[in-house]
């Protein structure tokens, strides 16, 4: 690559962090299996919620008793991926930005959090009226099937990721 | 670690195993795997979903066993609710895992760490069903969780927890 054109990219993978992940021959590997165990922990979670969401499981117990029982483990989780992810991303950054898979997986997780807000701002006002129903709104089933839907595409983008990388440009 | 991960693949190229995962590697549904692209990644996306439903189903049952989660619940609640989804969660990480390795034989059965992995998850599933025979059934009958459930609880979690790593080293085995 032509030296003169480095990008802002290239700089972060350049840093100290970004070719001490690269070089070791450990190191992206275990963060590669602590974030599939963060992602692992942050799938199951969530789909609890969303189950219990569109009425499928756990229907005689409160939604929010569910919620407040999964999300400090989805949250954790989350963390320690984003941790990781962040990372493996450091040692990559010029090729995981030039791959349409790693961008396409950003905006399923943007999706996602979108999703999760307007589910937590403005449908979550109403909840008491049916935390315990086991037929829930309309809203709340929607958010539930589009939350399965990204997450679902989340990982398949993540896994599309490392069967692309360094395939696209230079 | 290094160096022993190497000797153990060195010996199981030497083994009947290297000659089958050929055999396996030549016959028309390893080469149909092989050769779609997509085929692979599908199969280890759906695995992975399977360890987030059946590691999540674990999690809560450690987690009603430390009084951390479902206490609205009673301990058989929590086990009705949840045990179902780690067995059929197995059922699809078994299918996934064999259209894994029939895909791509000799990177998987040529594998130090595949082989660390594979007793593991039996190790796992023995331990599982101790676990829910024993424990589960006492804990539903209204027993309280001693020490011994406890230690129990976490060290399945913990052997999850390393059958993952293994999964992913898998990809990164000396050979």
């Amino acid at each position: 690559m032509n030296p003169a054109s480095t990008s802002i990219w290239d700089k972060i993978e350049g840093s100290s962090l970004g070719t001490t992940i690269a070089e070791s021959t450990w190191m992206f590997p275990t963060l590669e299996s602590i974030h599939v165990i963060a992602l692992v922990t942050v799938l199951g979670t969530v789909f609890i919620v969303d189950l219990r969401m569109l009425g499928w499981t756990s229907n005689k117990f409160a939604l929010t008793k569910v919620a407040k029982d999964t999300l400090p483990w989805t949250w954790g989780a989350f963390v320690l991926a984003a941790i990781t992810g962040s990372l493996l991303w450091v040692s990559k950054a010029h090729d995981y930005m030039n791959n349409p898979w790693f961008i396409r997986k950003m905006v399923a997780m943007a999706l996602a959090g979108l999703n999760m807000m307007y589910f937590h701002f403005i449908t979550w006002r109403t909840v008491e009226h049916w935390d315990k129903d086991a037929t829930m709104p309309a809203a709340v089933k929607v958010a539930a099937a589009l939350s399965i839907v990204f997450w679902l595409c989340v990982t398949f983008f993540g896994r599309a990721i490392g069967f692309t990388l360094g395939v696209f440009g230079s | 670690m290094q160096d022993m991960l190497y000797h153990f693949s060195q010996w199981l190229s030497s083994t009947w195993i290297s000659p089958f995962a050929l055999n396996l590697n030549d016959t028309a549904v390893s080469q149909w795997l092989d050769t779609h692209f997509w085929a692979i990644p599908i199969m280890q996306v759906i695995h992975i979903l399977a360890l987030g439903t059946g590691f999540g189903a674990v999690l809560m049952i450690d987690l009603r066993v430390f009084n951390l989660a479902g206490t609205d619940r009673t301990f058989a609640e929590t086990e009705r609710r949840y045990v179902r989804w780690i067995w059929w969660s197995l059922l699809v990480l078994l299918i996934t895992g064999v259209g894994m390795t029939v895909a791509e034989p000799p990177r998987e059965l040529i594998n130090p760490i595949f082989w660390i992995k594979i007793p593991t998850v039996i190790f796992a599933v023995l331990v599982s069903l101790w676990f829910h025979n024993r424990v589960m059934r006492q804990l539903a009958a209204g027993g309280t969780a001693g020490p011994g459930i406890k230690l129990g609880a976490v060290f399945v979690v913990l052997l999850w927890i390393f059958i993952m790593f293994c999964g992913r080293w898998i990809a990164y085995a000396p050979t």
